[in-house]
């Protein structure tokens, strides 16, 4: 992994109640010098990897289950993918699909917190031929 | 430890593996190697010569290029993993000849790695959801 330059997506889950802006306005005051981009999904981050580690912290210190974050491959406003810039976005229906996840695996990380266990699920069975029977009688 | 994660672009892997205090062995990562070191057009659609050699040792000349490329990525980091997470089911990973054959192939060559591997089914629900963090988090754990 590059240790000069590190892109990370953060995206807020939908479950909560913060905004990009919001998200943004915090990591600006952090004071810290990095690029921020405010998106739809919550914010781009970008600057060597170390200092984008210390923001991912900040923010995990602040929103733990709410903001959500991966690496992105391209730097900010690159025009090979910048949509302002008329550039593809191939990954974007992935993201979208994701982002509706998020709010399910927001409430998991919750009640893991609270303390819930992985519990099994129950194995399918064969129904027995004699209710099998029953139930076509009814019907 | 190094986990890879299949899909390996999910965010929601990438984000728990780190949370849970693993590095998690990604596409992205791979990509931005190629975007940051080489003068290709536009990574991963464009590939080097290195890069096909890498995925022709994964998958023959008479597959489809497509599964050849994507190899080139996810190949060398299944062979750098330590543990690996596998998410079926997930509605965006899905194709044909080359993105559904690819993903079948990474699932055997993990298999074939034989290293600790946690198949887990993509959630549909609130308690699915619970259930899936709560078997990744004793999973991730576990590895330390």
């Amino acid at each position: 992994m590059s240790e000069e330059r590190e892109t990370r997506l953060f995206m807020i889950s939908p479950r909560s109640m913060l905004t990009p802006d919001q998200l943004v306005r915090m990591i600006h005051a952090f004071g810290k010098e990095a690029i921020v981009k405010e998106t739809c999904y919550g914010c781009l981050v970008e600057g060597p990897r170390s200092l984008v580690l210390e923001i991912r912290d900040k923010v995990r210190e602040n929103y733990r289950n709410e903001v959500f974050t991966k690496i992105r491959a391209y730097p900010c406003s690159d025009p090979r993918r910048c949509r302002a810039q008329h550039g593809t976005r191939p990954g974007f229906a992935q993201l979208e699909e994701e982002w509706q996840l998020l709010s399910k695996i927001q409430y998991g990380l919750e009640k893991v917190e609270e303390g819930a266990k992985y519990v099994p699920p129950q194995e399918k069975k064969r129904i027995p031929v004699n209710d099998f029977k029953k139930i076509c009688e009814v019907h | 430890m190094k986990v890879f994660i299949d899909p390996p672009n999910s965010l929601v892997l990438f984000d728990l593996v780190e949370r849970f205090g693993h590095e998690p062995l990604s596409t992205m990562a791979a990509i931005q190697e190629r975007v940051d070191n080489l003068e290709v057009d536009m990574p991963p659609m464009n590939v080097t010569l290195d890069d096909v050699v890498k995925g022709l040792k994964y998958a023959g000349v008479e597959v489809p290029s497509g599964i050849r490329g994507r190899m080139a990525l996810w190949g060398p980091m299944i062979e750098e993993a330590d543990a690996a997470i596998v998410m079926d089911d997930c509605p965006y990973s899905f194709g044909c000849v080359g993105c559904e054959r690819s993903n079948l192939m990474v699932k055997y060559l993990i298999k074939r790695r034989g290293i600790p591997t946690l198949n887990v089914t993509y959630p549909e629900s609130d308690e699915e959801a619970t259930n899936f963090v709560a078997q990744t988090k004793e999973f991730l754990e576990a590895l330390k």
